[in-house]
């Protein structure tokens, strides 16, 4: 169940310059088994969290915002070295407010070098009615990197009974690897999204979606257990896989379904549960 | 007679030539004012065209199986969906921005969108349905329409997606813009249509019937990617996705796609 315990929407008129304008850049590097968050930069509301792991490092993103409304702008921007493992996951869902006239951007740029490992694994982002988002995704790989991620979207405030969603959602991903674009992502829903989502090619009464992309060099060897691991996932999917990449997306009336559906995915992509913000 | 026989035929050769000397420097071809033909695009987007549209369905094949097009009214929904939402949409705007950067002799600009329609392609088969007919289309046009920009894109490419594939080719003999979105996308949908009709769920007057419905939606993508941008691009037709994916596993498959 996803509760959320803040307002229904911003105080009206908020003039643009209050609006929050977040940064947050970092460096990873491996040493031995750990890898290190270093030349953190943390400005506007976002902060990274690294709680102690075994191996890798998780960075929690965390928007001490609480949300994000129109005019907002969020940069995370990511280096990580050759070697390094990284589990990037949210501290929360994020909420996207209903917006008074701006959308609000959100921009992730990833670095990531060669033999090392990125997980991009943030929680749901849940778009209230009304609420406009341009979100940004760019992943830079080497040939031997690996990047496995999974971005969610939920439609509305179902626990408020908000199930007739409008605003507008703009998500460009531009996946590149030896700066040779791999994968491009290109979502709109725009002014009656709910209506749209009623669609039978669209999403036939869904309310959330996911998309996983695994990159990496035997990605394409992991499609048959990817699909073993959903056969009796509680929502539609369908996954495939070529040019050394694997995708799934996933669609569910109920976001609660579709977010068990994502937890057993993690759970036998990674050989471990997901990341303990998941659970 | 002889003598205004002999005239024509030079008049004609004229115009040839006109047509030849726009194709080989396109940057001269006025895009607002282009006296060019659609003619080409009758053969190029006949089913008589070598690129195998026939085998490809485009996810249609596993929705029929997974009971989403069972008669004329679920078949009209889910294409209108892919006009409004899906790839027809964004064919027609990578069409149209190839188009534009092929007019105005920027090799790296269609190379850039070249990428990007192979890029967005959402899953494996849909990657060759949009890679294997691109290459045939080059093939074919390379053959019976050689033109330089048709030899510099094959140079410049491996692979080509086929919305950049038709676009190149229509700017390299002056075709104009509006008529090869119209007529993209209605053999787009007459294949989709094509298929359906071979999978069951409709007959062939129904067929004729859902195209003739779809025909104002064609027109409303065409004009709207005839001005359109790349940054205009963006589908939402995830279960259009998704049947395109389950098709991989699909046990009795009559297409590719």
């Amino acid at each position: 169940m996803i509760v959320t315990q803040v307002p229904a929407q911003v105080p009206a008129h908020v003039p643009a310059y209050v609006r929050a304008v977040g940064q947050l850049r970092a460096d990873f590097q491996a040493t031995g088994a750990r890898t290190q968050a270093m030349n953190i930069f943390e400005t506007g509301g976002l902060r990274l969290r690294c709680p102690k792991v075994a191996q890798g490092c998780e960075g929690v993103l965390i928007n001490s915002g609480g949300g994000v409304a129109g005019g907002d702008k969020c940069s995370y921007d990511f280096d990580v070295g050759p070697q390094a493992q990284v589990t990037f996951t949210t501290q929360s869902a994020e909420k996207i407010y209903r917006a008074q006239s701006n959308a609000a951007e959100v921009d992730v740029a990833l670095r990531i070098g060669a033999h090392a490992a990125v997980e991009w694994l943030p929680q749901e982002t849940i778009l209230f009615s009304g609420a406009r988002l341009n979100r940004r995704l760019d992943m830079d790989l080497e040939e031997s990197s690996s990047l496995t991620m999974l971005e969610s979207v939920i439609y509305g405030r179902m626990a408020m009974g908000e199930t007739e969603v409008s605003g507008s959602f703009r998500d460009r991903w531009r996946i590149r690897r030896g700066r040779r674009l791999l994968f491009a992502e290109d979502m709109r829903l725009d002014g009656d999204m709910t209506g749209a989502l009623d669609r039978p090619a669209v999403g036939d009464g869904a309310r959330s979606n996911a998309t996983f992309l695994h990159v990496a060099p035997d990605a394409e060897q992991r499609l048959e257990a990817i699909r073993a691991s959903l056969t009796d996932a509680p929502c539609e999917w369908g996954a495939s896989a070529w040019n050394g990449m694997a995708l799934v997306r996933l669609i569910s009336p109920s976001p609660e379904k579709m977010r068990a559906a994502i937890v057993s995915l993690l759970q036998s992509f990674r050989g471990r549960d997901a990341p303990r913000v998941w659970q | 007679m002889t003598t205004t026989a002999t005239t024509t035929l030079a008049m004609d050769t004229s115009i040839l030539m006109t047509d030849l000397a726009l194709a080989q420097r396109p940057s001269l071809v006025d895009t607002q004012t282009s006296a060019g033909s659609a003619l080409p695009l009758h053969i190029w987007l006949s089913p008589a065209f070598p690129v195998g549209a026939f085998a490809y369905s485009h996810g249609l094949e596993a929705a029929v199986d997974h009971g989403d097009i069972t008669n004329a009214a679920t078949l009209q929904a889910w294409l209108d969906d892919l006009v409004r939402f899906g790839s027809l949409r964004s064919d027609a705007l990578l069409v149209a921005c190839a188009w534009r950067a092929a007019v105005a002799g920027d090799m790296a600009g269609v190379i850039e969108i070249n990428d990007l329609a192979l890029a967005l392609a959402p899953s494996k088969e849909r990657h060759l349905e949009t890679a294997a007919q691109g290459n045939a289309f080059i093939a074919a046009a390379q053959a019976s329409w050689p033109c330089d920009l048709l030899a510099e894109l094959a140079g410049a490419a491996d692979t080509i997606a086929y919305p950049v594939a038709v676009a190149v080719a229509a700017a390299a003999h002056a075709v104009p813009l509006a008529a090869l979105l119209d007529a993209y996308l209605v053999a787009f949908a007459g294949n989709l249509v094509s298929a359906a009709v071979r999978l069951g769920p409709v007959g062939q007057t129904d067929g004729q019937k859902i195209i003739a419905r779809l025909v104002p939606a064609l027109r409303e993508a065409a004009q709207f990617a005839a001005t359109g941008t790349l940054d205009d691009l963006g589908s939402a037709a995830l279960r259009s996705d998704i049947a395109a994916m389950r098709h991989e596993t699909q046990y009795s498959r009559l297409f590719r796609s």
